[in-house]
């Protein structure tokens, strides 16, 4: 079994979210960054696999510095072999672009499973795994909690989450893309110890080469949304608060 | 949470030479050796706080290890019900740091393992080794609550000096229950006319994570190293530290790792200026209190009196000690990690430890509870919801309540 | 402008069309009034008749009709859609933000030549460009963006639109349509559904949580806590103190030693909003709190609160919430 992990970084949401002058993007000074969760979680799935199924995993870091350390806390959890891809500021979230420069070194690769993250915080455009596959020409099925190989590495089954905690099984055929929801264990931990001899003794390849013009979605603005410090106090008895509470929900069509 | 030890990342498996290769390891470590004086007394066992809840209690994990069966060890869950309340370690009569060097040995190997780590422990780690505190808020935010104090908290940056410095800690500085106590130790600060000043943003947390025995080695020395760079860019005669388990991990623990600091705990700075205090005082607060000992301030570093010494210089106040007091204090339950653990603590042992404290502080007659550890204060106020003691019994900060009798709590501008 | 105007691909389960599909019909036929273009419903189904006399508010509904349809398989939906798309050759395709429009954008902006955006929560036409607005960095921020109408792929976050507004008082002009596009190599099959088992509750994955604090008072009292929640389609949560009392199972705390939720609707009664509880709910998308204790840090966190007694509102509350879905 030989599977790919694709990690990106997005900016921390921990740390106050600054726009930039321009009003289109974040403030880069300020941005800190974080491995996206459903990422850590494609991880983590790929590492089950390859105990379940003799094989390697190959982790795909994208992004800036931050990219290098998520390789080192990657392959201090297991993963074999570490390939950083620098990308621009400005393109971290643009999943077009990120597709169009993967694809032909995933191809390469030879990968039998691509995880990713179904969705990534900062993306506003498809998924990088649907883009990828399309362009690779392979099957891809996202929003998965459970992946299976089957005995001869030819296919995977695969559980789908649909809403009201169904899920939907299906075979997919290898080579695939999946996008993975949640890992079918919380993502593992790595003691600090064990990330710090990673990062001394890691050795990562790099992709290098310019990112490819293609276009994408075109930011307008970015705006705060309006936020209350305080919530907004709903007036008058149980009668009426009630009235107001239905209103609420209807409004947001959870009735 | 049966820890899969099999071949998952613990080292050698099990048997008998996964048990030398354990053992080996241990005694590495100052005094890890000392096991070997075990005489099977069951003076841990008998005086651990949770000890009838573990399938595996201490006399029994020495037992094991002699029997060649560390694998045992590595399966059980009584390793992550220790709350370090340093009992075992008090009593043993061969003198061996059960709490420090057994039981944190053991979650180490785990940890490396990746084998059986409560998720909610995990996720207070990664909280602090990103953001230097476990509660995963920003570290930009650390001394935001200076804000609000009412009197200048100044903070040092590198190359500024002070008398003391005071090294807040996490809880003190982002827990919103503690926030009264904090703004009241840097009004009493104030008024004392003391020349102090905080890290603010530097500050990381102390990593009391190691020595109250929660197995993250590598995190204990980067936040060690990390921290002592940024003491050693200020000049300070002394450090005073709010949190008692701070005060344990910069006394002792920095020490040991080569940076000597001379530390104390609030109460104990508070202590030597008693006269001083009771000159202050302008309210009474007529209250029947008991204390309760911390067990980092008082079995693991032998303060007992200082705490009482401030309460004393209150007017009105009626000192009354719980059955349980001093080196005998029952544990609030929070130590090594316990504080993340309650949920699969108390699915095993069933009465919580907080209950059991504020009851036996009921019982007293007293209306508060007064506590040095800013972790007591939302265990104690939580244990005295849920034991129906409300409006009977109070939790307080020693630090609050010098602060109000000397007329410095309520809303102020600085 | 594009003659194939908007199309709305429908999702539908066992005969159902799903709510997001109705919202998505809702901002369809917005979009539709204010530029005069012609708004189509495309459903992929394997059983057209349940949905040929539906009022939907759309002037059209082609209903592509194969047995191999009635399961989602992400594979086969792509293949159809594009090659119907492609014949319809809309300015705008809306798809929902959900486990099925977010397997489809990204094969199906490459087949067809078009741009997707996805987490919307408002879709607009200016010109000959489709504008959007967005929801980043977990709702921290809100991104408007423009792509070209032609052809647009915009993902319709659930609870945008009104679902009301996707119906109208007739049913539009229905064509059905044979299996075109199906052939070709079935890469990807699927086998089944899994039913949840209705004790296994997770409490992460329910969309909306009424949360049990300590103002409940009494176990007796969480019945009527159970009751709306059942009629909210949602679980019964709870903080600390209500699952130490042993009033609930561990495995509904939420809390930092309990479980982290980030529900579309989280009703927290009686809960005074310690950090511990606060820390495992904070990005809930819609937060109303309940707490006789107009100071209670609860209230910093939520969107909308009372201060009247909960045991008062929830009788009448579950009341309302029973009429108002009744008239569905």
């Amino acid at each position: 079994m030989k599977a790919a992990v694709i990690l990106r970084q997005v900016p921390d949401v921990v740390e106050e979210l600054v726009i930039a002058e321009d009003g289109r993007s974040l403030s880069e000074d300020d941005v800190m960054y974080i491995t996206n969760e459903l990422d850590e979680h494609a991880l983590e799935q790929a590492l089950l696999l390859k105990a379940r199924h003799t094989g390697t995993v190959t982790a795909i870091g994208l992004g800036g510095d931050a990219a290098r350390d998520a390789l080192a806390t990657s392959v201090a959890k297991g993963a074999d072999e570490a390939v950083f891809v620098p990308i621009d500021f400005a393109a971290r979230g643009d999943n077009c672009v990120l597709s169009a420069h993967l694809a032909a070194a995933l191809k390469a690769g030879g990968y039998d499973v691509v995880l990713t993250g179904v969705y990534a915080t900062d993306q506003l455009d498809a998924g990088l795994g649907g883009l990828l596959a399309a362009r690779l020409g392979i099957p891809y099925v996202g929003g998965l909690s459970g992946v299976q190989l089957d005995a001869g590495g030819r296919k995977a089954v695969v559980h789908k989450e649909y809403p009201g905690g169904r899920l939907g099984v299906m075979e997919v055929d290898l080579p695939a893309v999946l996008g993975i929801q949640s890992a079918e264990q919380p993502p593992r931990y790595v003691p600090v110890s064990k990330v710090m001899q990673a990062r001394r003794t890691l050795r990562v390849k790099e992709l290098k080469g310019p990112l490819p013009q293609v276009a994408g979605v075109t930011v307008r603005k970015l705006l705060k949304p309006e936020s209350s410090a305080h919530a907004k106090m709903l007036e008058g008895d149980e009668d009426a608060v009630a009235g107001q509470i239905v209103n609420l929900v209807k409004e947001r069509g959870l009735l | 949470m049966q820890a899969e030890a099999k071949s998952m990342g613990v080292e050698g498996g099990k048997g008998v030479d996964a048990t030398k290769a354990f053992l080996g390891r241990l005694s590495l470590l100052p005094d890890g050796d000392r096991i070997a004086a075990c005489i099977q007394c069951g003076m841990c066992s008998g005086s651990c706080p949770v000890g009838y809840a573990m399938d595996i209690n201490p006399r029994m994990m020495i037992a094991k290890l002699r029997a060649g069966r560390v694998d045992d060890l590595y399966r059980s869950s009584s390793i992550w019900l220790c709350v370090a309340c340093f009992n075992c370690t008090y009593r043993c009569p061969s003198n061996i740091p059960i709490t420090d060097r057994l039981i944190a040995s053991l979650r180490e190997e785990l940890l490396a393992g990746g084998v059986g780590v409560p998720p909610e422990l995990q996720a207070a780690f990664e909280k602090t080794a990103r953001y230097g505190n476990p509660f995963g808020e920003s570290p930009k935010k650390r001394d935001a609550w200076t804000k609000e104090a009412g009197v200048e908290v100044p903070v040092l940056e590198p190359g500024d000096s002070a008398d003391v410095l005071w090294w807040v800690g996490c809880f003190g500085s982002y827990n919103k229950r503690n926030r009264k106590d904090t703004i009241a130790l840097a009004r009493l600060l104030d008024v004392l006319g003391v020349d102090f000043g905080i890290l603010g943003t530097d500050e990381w947390c102390s990593g009391d994570l190691r020595c109250t025995s929660q197995g993250e080695e590598g995190l204990f020395d980067a936040l060690y190293r990390h921290n002592t760079a940024q003491l050693s860019k200020r000049k300070y005669k002394e450090v005073l530290v709010g949190d008692p388990h701070a005060f344990n991990a910069l006394s002792k623990e920095y020490k040991r790792l080569g940076t000597p600091l001379k530390v104390r705990h609030y109460t104990q700075f508070l202590a030597e200026r008693a006269p001083e205090l009771r000159r202050l005082m302008k309210q009474t607060m007529q209250a029947k209190v008991t204390y309760h000992d911390a067990c980092c301030l008082g079995r693991r570093n032998n303060e007992y009196e200082a705490p009482r010494i401030v309460l004393e210089t209150i007017p009105g106040i009626r000192l009354v000690d719980m059955p349980r007091n001093r080196e005998n204090a029952l544990c609030c339950g929070g130590g090594g990690g316990a504080n993340w653990l309650d949920s699969f603590i108390w699915e095993r042992t069933r009465v919580p430890l907080p209950v059991q404290r504020v009851q036996e502080a009921a019982k007293t007659g007293a209306d508060i509870l007064a506590v040095s550890c800013p972790l007591e204060i939302p265990r104690f106020d939580d244990a005295i919801k849920t034991s129906g003691l409300e409006g009977r019994l109070r939790v307080r900060e020693v630090s609050e309540m010098a602060a109000e009798a000397m007329g410095l709590s309520g809303a102020r501008v600085a | 402008m594009s003659p194939g105007g908007i199309v709305v691909v429908a999702e539908q389960e066992k005969g159902e069309l799903a709510d997001i599909t109705l919202e998505m019909l809702a901002c369809g036929r917005e979009t539709a009034d204010r530029t005069g273009w012609p708004l189509t419903c495309l459903l992929l189904t394997d059983r057209a008749a349940p949905f040929k006399a539906l009022p939907l508010a759309a002037d059209r509904l082609v209903i592509v009709e194969d047995p191999s349809l009635g399961a989602f398989n992400p594979e086969v939906h792509a293949r159809v859609l594009a090659h119907h798309l492609k014949a319809m050759a809309p300015a705008l395709v809306l798809l929902g933000n959900t486990a099925t429009g977010m397997d489809l954008a990204g094969p199906l902006s490459l087949l067809l030549g078009g741009m997707a955006v996805s987490g919307c929560v408002r879709v607009a036409v200016e010109g000959d460009a489709v504008v959007a607005t967005s929801r980043l960095y977990g709702g921290k921020l809100l991104a408007q963006t423009s792509v070209p109408a032609a052809l647009a792929l915009v993902l319709l976050m659930p609870g945008s639109y009104p679902r009301q507004k996707g119906m109208r008082d007739r049913a539009p002009k229905v064509e059905v349509q044979g299996g075109a596009g199906l052939a070709g190599p079935l890469r990807v099959r699927p086998k089944g559904i899994i039913e949840p088992k209705a004790e296994d509750v997770d409490l992460r994955k329910v969309p909306v949580l009424v949360a049990a604090g300590r103002g409940v008072q009494t176990k007796d009292n969480l019945r009527m806590i159970e009751d709306l929640a059942r009629t909210l389609g949602g679980a019964v949560c709870a903080t600390r103190p209500v699952v130490d009392q042993g009033w609930l199972p561990r495995s509904r705390q939420v809390g930092r030693s309990g479980v982290t939720v980030k529900p579309r609707l989280y009703l927290a009664l009686g809960i005074s909003g310690a950090p511990e509880h606060v820390e495992g709910m904070k990005d809930s998308d819609l937060v109303v709190a309940v707490n006789t204790d107009a100071s209670a840090p609860i209230f910093d966190v939520a969107h909308y609160g009372a201060t009247v007694d909960l045991l008062d509102l929830i009788p009448v509350l579950t009341e309302k919430l029973k009429a108002a879905k009744g008239g569905k």
